[in-house]
């Protein structure tokens, strides 16, 4: 049982093998009165652990639900879930199309997705939206990739395929794209011609910058950049790793800052030339990869996807070899997971408790890229 | 004066035998370079040189211990690139180029994962026509050598071709003379650069030493030596997922002594992991000699 904080001089008290006074003849009683206090306050803390609400019990008090891609008979769907887990529901359940990288409009109301169709170099992801509900599909686009929606919920961005010819790797990109929903036009970034090998883009919340990677393109060797959304500007955060996500209140960003770390950090987003401090909060586990970062809408938690290292399962029709990480890979044994966000500290995944973790799905069947969302009734009130 | 002119026109005549024995030394020269292997220019243009397969002193017994013991391989006939593999072929493919220098399109292509590698191998081999090696629905994407494709060289090419018919463990004869031959820790500034700049080998290889170390197709086993095939050794059975491959031939940051033909080193194959940045990792694709070529060579196994 976790029994919480113990004062660390009520610890020393009572390990220091200097503590004299408590050898001295004529103390007993102070030190039995010492002992009794301490006992109190262990017994506190144990009933203030006994009280302490779980992760799964803090998730259910949200009103949030989380949307990730699964792989489930015999093709990847994309499903939502109450944010404690519980209600998982299959929006897609199309058995011969394979739905990814599921991201909800700042509304609550549309899903933007990715679909693979095809084999080999001749596949095609294709860009998708549909309502909440699953209804009205649409087509945005073919080679077109990793969808990120403007906070305003009114442009939808995304990366263009590099080549006519698919690969399976994330960076495979050239451009950005945004399309307008309103009126179904689509135009380019205004520095596009200059962006390639992103991957996972995302807005800041302000709308001002795109926080994305960037691998082996435009000059940088591996990075984290922020790309001002109507300029030209792009600042490199001089951060190690990928899939970077700032958080909605646009003070701090999270991101894989390893296989096998998450990070969070500061970051002032409305400043114009922000940078980010040291990190605050780092999610860990040594035998586990750890990736897909996301915010809960409120700031309070971040889910992430976590399973072994492996680089699919040809087996499973539709899907690509690469690291199982990758969209479109099928990851063995990975389920998403959520953490309360709200303090700075290590977690450990391999030794924390219930207080710490929660995790939201058990199947292990490719369950990876989980994005939070407000209820459309709720996200409205 | 007669004497004086009898004195130049010996000068003369000595400079002129001189010269004729500089001339000499040319032909001489010229008719090794006429003994060169030819070099074959493929359907999509590349230039890849034609190696007539031979038995040669494979390792050393003065390395690391992995380079040893030394002993005799016979290598069947095979084409290899002429140069290692750069970003403008790559792009040709239409595959997405990891690497960290991409400015020349003439520098090779670098922080590619072995599969990266291999899947280059298989697109060159549908674009020219030929039947990829690579079986690309087995786990190890296992190869068929008998494929008239490309794929990245058995171990034993490698350093067959590496060592153009030398028994010197440095192209060029000495650690010295490596700075004419190759882009390693000492000359290369800290990066790559265009193929083809220094001296070929022996046999008009580019690069065999430096620039970026090279992917070979066999599983790395530090004793591999002491039980090893006599004939087109392939290297040792696979016995785990995710085993270290073999890389030779030095790169931009390498220091001379792991420049030698017979230095090898075992490297992860980076396929699970999604930012591969190594970035001296790279290859050149060999495919087998045509069976007329190879029926040529048979008699003077």
């Amino acid at each position: 049982m976790n029994i919480g904080p113990i004062p660390a001089s009520l610890l020393l008290m009572f390990t220091s093998s200097k503590s004299h006074w408590l050898r001295r003849p004529g103390r007993s009683i102070g030190v039995a009165a010492i002992g009794m206090i301490a006992v109190a306050l262990l017994c506190s803390a144990e009933v203030r652990a006994a009280t302490q609400p779980t992760a799964e019990q803090k998730l259910k008090a949200t009103p949030f639900k989380i949307a990730w891609e699964a792989y489930a008979n015999g093709n990847s769907d994309i499903w939502i879930m109450n944010a404690d887990g519980s209600g998982k529901v299959n929006l897609t359940q199309t058995p011969n199309i394979n739905e990814h990288y599921p991201q909800i409009s700042p509304d609550g109301t549309k899903i933007a997705f990715n679909v693979d169709a095809g084999e080999g170099r001749s596949a095609v992801r294709s860009l998708w939206i549909m309502d909440i509900d699953g209804t009205h599909r649409k087509k945005i686009a073919d080679q077109a990739r990793e969808p990120f929606w403007r906070p305003d919920g009114k442009v939808l961005g995304y990366l263009p395929q590099e080549y006519e010819k698919f690969a399976v790797i994330d960076y495979y990109t050239k451009g950005m794209m945004f399309y307008h929903l309103d009126t179904g036009k689509t135009e380019p970034h205004v520095n596009s011609a200059n962006l390639r090998h992103l991957y996972h883009p995302r807005f800041s919340p302000n709308g001002k910058w795109i926080v994305s990677t960037v691998h082996g393109g435009m000059g940088f060797s591996h990075a984290i950049l922020l790309i001002q959304s109507d300029g030209d500007k792009i600042i490199n955060l001089k951060i190690p790793g990928c899939r970077p996500s700032i958080s909605p209140d646009g003070q701090h960003i999270a991101w894989g800052s390893g296989d096998h770390e998450i990070d969070t950090a500061p970051i002032d987003t409305d400043s114009d030339n922000p940078s980010v401090g040291p990190w605050q909060m780092r999610i860990q586990d040594e035998k586990n990869k750890v990736y897909h970062i996301a915010w809960s809408p409120d700031g309070k938690f971040v889910s992430f996807s976590r399973g072994p290292d492996g680089e699919g399962d040809l087996q499973k029709k539709g899907t690509f070899q690469a690291a199982c990480e990758i969209i479109g890979v099928y990851a063995t044994d990975w389920n998403i997971f959520a953490v309360p966000a709200d303090h700075p500290r290590v977690v450990n995944l391999e030794t924390c408790g219930p207080a710490d973790v929660e995790q939201l799905t058990k199947t292990g069947d490719s369950n990876k890229e989980p994005a939070w969302f407000i209820p459309a009734k709720q996200g409205k009130e | 004066m007669i004497r004086f002119l009898s004195a130049g026109m010996l000068t003369a005549i000595a400079c002129l035998a001189l010269l004729s024995g500089c001339k000499e030394g040319a032909s001489a020269s010229s008719s090794k370079a006429a003994a060169q292997p030819a070099v074959e220019k493929t359907a999509s243009g590349i230039e890849m040189v034609s190696l007539p397969g031979g038995t040669f002193t494979m390792g050393t017994n003065e390395g690391n211990p992995d380079e040893g013991p030394a002993h005799k391989v016979t290598v069947s006939p095979f084409w290899i690139d002429k140069y290692e593999v750069t970003h403008d072929q790559f792009a040709k493919l239409q595959l997405p180029d990891p690497s960290h220098w991409q400015e020349n399109l003439k520098t090779p292509v670098e922080r590619v994962r072995w599969r990266d590698a291999k899947t280059y191998c298989n697109e060159r081999s549908r674009a020219e026509g030929l039947t990829p090696c690579y079986n690309e629905k087995t786990t190890e994407w296992d190869c068929d050598y008998s494929a008239n494709g490309y794929r990245l060289p058995t171990e034993a090419e490698w350093e067959y071709a590496a060592r153009a018919g030398s028994d010197s463990l440095y192209t060029g004869g000495s650690p010295e003379a490596l700075r004419q031959y190759a882009w390693f820790a000492t000359n290369a500034d800290q990066k790559t650069h265009p193929v083809g700049q220094k001296k070929p080998n022996a046999w008009g290889i580019y690069d065999m030493d430096g620039n970026v170390s090279e992917w070979c197709e066999d599983v790395y086993s530090a004793t591999y030596y002491k039980q090893s095939p006599a004939v087109d050794p392939k290297g040792p059975p696979n016995p785990e997922k995710d085993v270290k491959r073999v890389m030779r031939g030095g790169n931009w940051s390498a220091p001379a002594e792991a420049c030698r033909v017979t230095f090898r080193q075992g490297q992860r194959t980076g396929n699970t992991d999604a930012c591969f940045a190594t970035d001296f990792c790279g290859f050149r694709c060999v495919r087998r000699a045509p069976a007329q070529q190879v029926a040529q060579a048979q008699p003077a196994k």
